[in-house]
């Protein structure tokens, strides 16, 4: 157990770790991610990847339903905003990768006001619906505004380079991948410590509490949508690089339930929840997978027949599960083993 | 002339169908506070089971109904029982959520019991079109727009004059006085349940008598929430009148201003009420502004 352990000033609270260890370990960590891609095969590589963006998504929601405290069912169609404005910009109009990246953060944070404004008025369930409401809107304006999104034809995104590499497969990919992952928790990190992260939380406790004392309800619900909007959007297009192949049947409601039980999972409100739930949810549909593989070939074909389904049903286990086992989720598992290792004998 | 009546028949048929669903959303909020995300799925999982019966035993409509209707009670019951009483006192968040989780369970239980392949089901009903003036009519869509007259005079008639009717809205305005009064609120959250999944099995298989059955049947669900909203989260009959008025905007739109436009005018609703009158047509006034 620490001791003689005592925060004097302001910034000692506020900073993002006071201790060695945490930075050490952070350096260790990333310092294998680098080197990941050497070791491992490309598809693990590529399930990597995948992990990094879902990674990048779970911290965006995380801001607006865990910090803020809005729920939001709209997360696919923020993701689709993203990747078709980073196909449509890269395609049609030849925008290079780097400029078009931010652009879909960007749009999908300017869309993010059409959602917010009307909702800055509703809490909880209502805000829920508007929300999928939301989702449903620009998933059909996508699909009908075919001048701009090609509708159902979908668009192919080829050719993103980075520094002169392709970064559309293999190490490059994972590299971007990686990099923007690294900038998008250590922003969160920051914001969550400053002002306007206190000022969510605030809301997110009570409402009233946070009007009286002095926090702009207004401003600061809306900036929540977008700061979270444009990482969301951002995640976006890093989806669209990977996938190759934008279509708007990839941004279904099942996105947004995932999104949601990423969160959910790693503990609401928490940056690190968000990744170790991002982590692990990504990692489960494999594990399930091989599951299936180690038993017959009856299993298997069952397997790929019902993908989906066994995938929807494994979310909404694992969403029940930690809700009515662990409502604090991994972070809170983590916590309590934290606190049993550094108390042992002691109970508390 | 004939267009537009036209028109206002099939929008009053889908119209139904919402309504429908969309007074079993009303009666779960209205009682315990919740939204249930998963009546959607209900309607698919019961409509599948009595097509199952149908199957089997080749029954008519009205005795087909009274099998599906308490067996679907029974699955309202035992989903309460298993997944919602144990988060009693939880946070409504938390609640919902677990709807969600609950939703896609059901859904992919469903698809993997009855495969994803679409299924013609009649449920019964005669095939003969019928007149109504000049506008003709299948059988299985009146039956429909009459189920929802039954189901919103019977809502109505429950609410207003029976014992657990009048102890459910006493719960439904405040649940510690409830049960300072002697109602055992968890045994009327229990009741809202088994109701709202009665139900979704008559708008399952009167939906798919109409359509067909398929397993994206549970998107009916999210497409009756404009109705629930338009109607008052908390009104029974309110969403049950906002439902044929959902049904007639989208046929109207999808009419008069363009194909796509039917998907998303219920959405379009959704937003214009909750930002004009949050608590709907007929809802009850409690939303606090800050």
């Amino acid at each position: 157990m620490r001791t003689g352990h005592f925060k004097e000033r302001t910034g000692q609270l506020v900073a993002l770790s006071d201790s060695k260890v945490v930075w050490s370990f952070v350096a260790l960590l990333f310092a294998l991610a680098l080197v990941a891609p050497f070791v491992l095969g490309n598809y693990q590589v590529t399930l990597l990847v995948s992990t990094l963006i879902a990674i990048v998504g779970a911290v965006g929601l995380n801001m607006l339903t865990g910090t803020t405290g809005l729920i939001s069912l709209g997360q696919a169609g923020f993701l689709a905003v993203g990747a078709y404005t980073n196909a449509i910009l890269m395609m049609d109009f030849g925008w290079p990768f780097w400029l078009s990246l931010p652009a879909a953060g960007v749009v999908a944070a300017l869309i993010s006001i059409l959602v917010g404004v009307p909702s800055l008025r509703l809490k909880g369930l209502y805000l829920a619906i508007t929300t999928l409401a939301f989702a449903f809107i620009i998933n059909h304006v996508i699909l009908y505004a075919e001048w701009l999104t090609h509708g159902p034809n979908g668009i192919f995104v080829s050719g993103a380079k980075l520094f002169g590499f392709d970064i559309q497969k293999g190490k490059p990919l994972y590299y971007t991948a990686l990099g923007v992952a690294a900038i998008v928790v250590f922003a969160a990190l920051n914001i969550q410590r400053s002002r306007i992260g206190r000022a969510w939380m605030a809301i997110r406790d009570h409402d009233i509490a946070a009007r009286v004392m002095g926090v702009d309800l207004v401003r600061y619900k809306l900036l929540a949508f977008m700061v979270s909007s444009f990482i969301v959007g951002i995640a976006g297009a890093l989806i669209s690089l990977q996938i190759r192949f934008v279509n708007i049947d990839v941004f279904a409601l099942i996105l947004s339930i995932e999104a949601l039980a990423i969160v959910i999972l790693g503990g609401l409100g928490s940056i690190a929840g968000a990744i170790l739930g991002a982590i692990f949810l990504s990692l489960l549909p494999e594990a399930i997978r091989l599951f299936f593989e180690t038993f017959s070939d009856t299993n298997s074909s069952f397997y790929t027949t019902y993908v989906y389904e066994i995938r929807g049903i494994t979310y909404g286990v694992v969403i029940i599960a930690f809700l009515r086992l662990k409502p604090e989720g991994l972070i809170g598992l983590w916590r309590d083993i934290r606190k049993y290792w550094s108390n042992w004998p002691l109970a508390y | 002339m004939d267009f537009f009546l036209l028109l206002v028949a099939t929008g009053l048929v889908s119209g139904a169908a919402y309504g429908l669903i969309a007074m079993g959303f009303a009666l779960i909020f209205k009682s315990t506070g919740v939204v249930n995300f998963a009546q959607g799925e209900l309607v698919m999982l019961t409509a599948y089971i009595s097509f199952s019966l149908y199957t089997t035993f080749d029954l008519s409509f009205f005795p087909l109904m009274l099998v599906t209707i308490p067996i679907s009670m029974l699955i309202g019951l035992v989903l309460e029982r298993l997944f919602i009483r144990p988060m009693l006192g939880e946070p409504i968040f938390a609640i919902v959520m677990v709807t969600v989780g609950l939703a896609v369970i059901l859904r992919g239980v469903t698809i993997m019991i009855w495969g994803p392949d679409p299924f013609n089901f009649n449920a019964g009903i005669p095939t003969e079109v019928v007149y109504v003036g000049s506008v003709p009519f299948y059988p299985a869509q009146l039956y429909l727009i009459g189920a929802l007259a039954v189901m919103t005079f019977a809502g109505w008639a429950f609410l207003r004059f029976s014992r657990m009717g009048i102890a459910m809205r006493a719960v439904a305005a405040n649940e510690t006085a409830a049960l300072l009064v002697g109602i055992s609120v968890s045994r009327i959250h229990a009741v809202a349940w088994m109701l709202s999944a009665a139900i979704a099995s008559v708008a399952g298989v009167l939906f798919a008598a109409n359509f067909k059955l398929a397993p994206d049947l549970w998107f009916q669900g999210l497409k009756s929430f404009p109705a629930v909203i338009l109607g008052g989260l908390d009104s029974v009959i309110g969403s049950a009148a906002a439902g044929l008025i959902i049904g007639l905007i989208e046929n109207l739109f999808q009419g008069y201003v363009g194909q796509g436009l039917r998907e998303i005018s219920g959405f379009i609703v959704i937003v214009i009420v909750l930002m004009v009158r949050p608590y709907g047509l007929f809802g009850s006034k409690d939303i606090e502004r800050v």
